[in-house]
């Protein structure tokens, strides 16, 4: 349902606003699927039915086009239906993967090999990994980039409201990075590099890291966008230049003629301002004629030095 | 002419150009970091004990090493570039004098290059010409445009600045400027908007990251409040990407500075200057004027 100001199609005078509210329209699951249904059912019982009357009588074709349509669109029909599972299945494919790899490796090896042995080789796939800090690291750093996926994902879901009909950016590849992870990802219609810039802080909490930024991925495509969310800060060692190792170390000192040495290195030598300064103010009293009193009684303290 | 006991012959120096890439740090990725200073002019800000000097000090170090290159250096503080004094050309201390002094020579040299370059049909400097390209390290810039001196010469020095950093770029006068905050009261925005590459050291507020970095960088995240006080050195730097890039800045301690200076200062002049020709410098200046 939208509702307008009075319609001034072709670039008419405008008052200058136009107000367009829309309702959402949430296009129920059932009614996408009934679409594709349709669609696809007439888009290739036509095609079918074409192709078959070079060959058969027309009418022919077009039962001979329907019996190829209809069944297509029921495939669509229920790939539409299905979608939202189909889709998590996608979203968890690594871990699904994974996890069939290693539940299928573990049952293959206890069944081919004695308790001890099984145990054996369970302990040395997982503590040898475990044990070396460089593959430990790279597991995990790894790992995070599972986590780090779902959580941009949900971060689209929650809190970043993209478009109508609620389709989520495609999460692209992650690889580690030595501060976190990089992600690269690919916006739908309805958000930009802006949009995402205002919320960055919210982006850091939800993938529970420090910090996160955006850029864009690509010179010529707006929507391609690479993600480095930062957790660990790595710039805290020292950086030695090279440019020490080109010179000879047995370079002769060059003699510097020796510097004046200033002496008066503390507060106490240096005395000259703090005691000019008051001294300065009482001829300008004096002069404006507000202490005329001041130069006769010198032994006694002038209030005004004070103040 | 007093023939001086060398033992070890005068060696060859490293062969470095200006024009040649200069390391500065690495990334967090812990790629080396190289800025190529000859066509660019760096801005380098932030809260002191960032680590603006230890990028001053390498940059200085690579420019010192190199054979086609000169060093004016300008110190309010006399100590962060005062061990490079006997490899460069000129070095100021807290003297606005002596600064507009040198700026004006340099300027002088500019004009002179771009004329030179004219006269050869050409629009800049490549390291095909041999000459040298001057490099000019301001330590401090708010010393001179807003400390020391009257407000004329503050005034004269900021336009002398300008003019090296609007006009240098070509005729091989890259400027590097270090300052804490170079906010309009510092230094003119019109004159801190000219420099190409900027690197932010730790900032206290966003703003002031974004008065270094330029502005809007701190909304996109990229703000020099979250490095860390005790992290000295790191930075964000604005350099070829366009984008800031977090840095950590390669830092030289004093011997190491002495060393480097000591053995430039011997590739390039086995004899101290003054015993050959006393102060050549004003002979020069004087000549030139």
């Amino acid at each position: 349902m939208s509702k307008s100001s009075p319609r001034r199609p072709f670039g008419g005078k405008s008052n200058g606003t136009i107000t367009v509210i829309e309702a959402k329209v949430h296009r129920s699951s059932a009614r996408n699927a009934r679409l594709a249904f349709i669609l696809t059912a007439v888009i290739a019982g036509l095609l079918a039915a074409v192709v078959a009357a070079s060959s058969i009588h027309p009418i022919l074709a077009l039962f001979v086009g329907a019996l190829i349509g209809v069944p297509l669109g029921g495939l669509a029909w229920v790939l539409v239906r299905i979608w939202p599972v189909l889709r998590v299945l996608w979203w968890w494919t690594p871990e699904i993967g994974i996890t069939t790899l290693v539940g299928a490796g573990w049952v293959q090896l206890a069944n081919h090999t004695t308790t001890p042995v099984t145990l054996l080789v369970v302990a040395l796939v997982v503590g040898v990994p475990a044990a070396i800090p460089a593959t430990r690291r790279a597991v995990l750093a790894w790992a995070w980039c599972l986590v780090v996926r779902h959580r941009l994902r949900v971060c689209f879901a929650q809190f970043i409201i993209a478009n109508q009909s609620g389709s989520l950016p495609l999460i692209l590849w992650a690889r580690p990075t030595p501060v976190g992870e990089r992600v690269w990802v690919y916006l739908r219609p309805g958000l930009s590099l802006a949009d995402l810039e205002g919320r960055l802080d919210r982006i850091a909490v939800a993938c529970h890291a420090s910090t996160a930024l955006i850029e864009r991925a690509s010179d010529g495509n707006a929507a391609y966008l690479r993600f480095d969310i930062k957790r660990r800060e790595v710039l805290t060692a020292q950086v030695g230049s090279p440019l020490v190792d080109v010179i000879d170390p047995g370079t002769p000192v060059t003699d510097r003629p020796t510097p004046a040495v200033p002496t008066a290195l503390d507060l106490p030598d240096v005395d000259v301002p703090t005691v000019t300064l008051p001294a300065q103010k009482k001829p300008a009293t004096s002069a404006n004629g507000s202490k005329p009193a001041a130069s006769t009684s010198p032994d006694t303290d002038d209030v005004s030095d004070w103040i | 002419m007093t023939t001086t006991a060398e033992t070890a012959p005068v060696p060859v120096g490293p062969g470095l150009s200006m024009f040649d890439p200069i390391f500065v740090g690495i990334d967090e990725f812990g790629q080396h970091v190289n800025i190529t200073l000859a066509y660019r002019n760096l801005l380098a800000g932030g809260e002191p004990g960032g680590g603006k000097s230890g990028l001053l000090n390498t940059i200085a170090a690579h420019a010192a090493l190199s054979v086609d290159s000169r060093l004016v250096l300008l110190d309010g503080k006399l100590v962060e570039l005062g061990q490079w004094e006997d490899c460069a050309d000129a070095f100021i201390g807290p003297d606005i004098t002596a600064a507009l002094d040198v700026l004006k020579r340099l300027q002088l040299v500019m004009n002179n290059r771009y004329a030179w370059l004219r006269a050869h049909g050409r629009r800049k400097l490549t390291a095909a010409d041999g000459l040298s390209v001057i490099t000019v390290l301001v330590d401090e810039i708010a010393f001179y445009s807003a400390t020391v001196g009257t407000k004329q010469e503050q005034e004269e020095f900021v336009a002398l600045l300008r003019d090296l950093v609007a006009r240098g770029r070509a005729a091989g006068i890259p400027v590097v400027a270090a300052t804490q905050r170079p906010s309009f009261d510092i230094i003119p925005t019109s004159l801190r908007d000219l420099f190409g590459y900027r690197a932010a050291f730790r900032c206290t507020t966003p703003n002031s990251s974004n008065i270094v970095l330029g502005h809007g960088w701190a909304e996109q995240g990229y703000t020099a409040t979250d490095i860390q006080p005790t992290n000295q050195g790191a930075a964000y730097l604005i350099a070829e990407g366009g984008v800031p890039r977090r840095i950590k800045v390669a830092y030289l301690t004093d011997a190491q500075i002495a060393g480097i200076a000591d053995y430039a200062a011997w590739t390039r002049r086995p004899r101290r200057l003054p015993t050959l020709v006393p102060d050549l410098t004003r002979v020069d200046f004087g000549m030139a004027a």
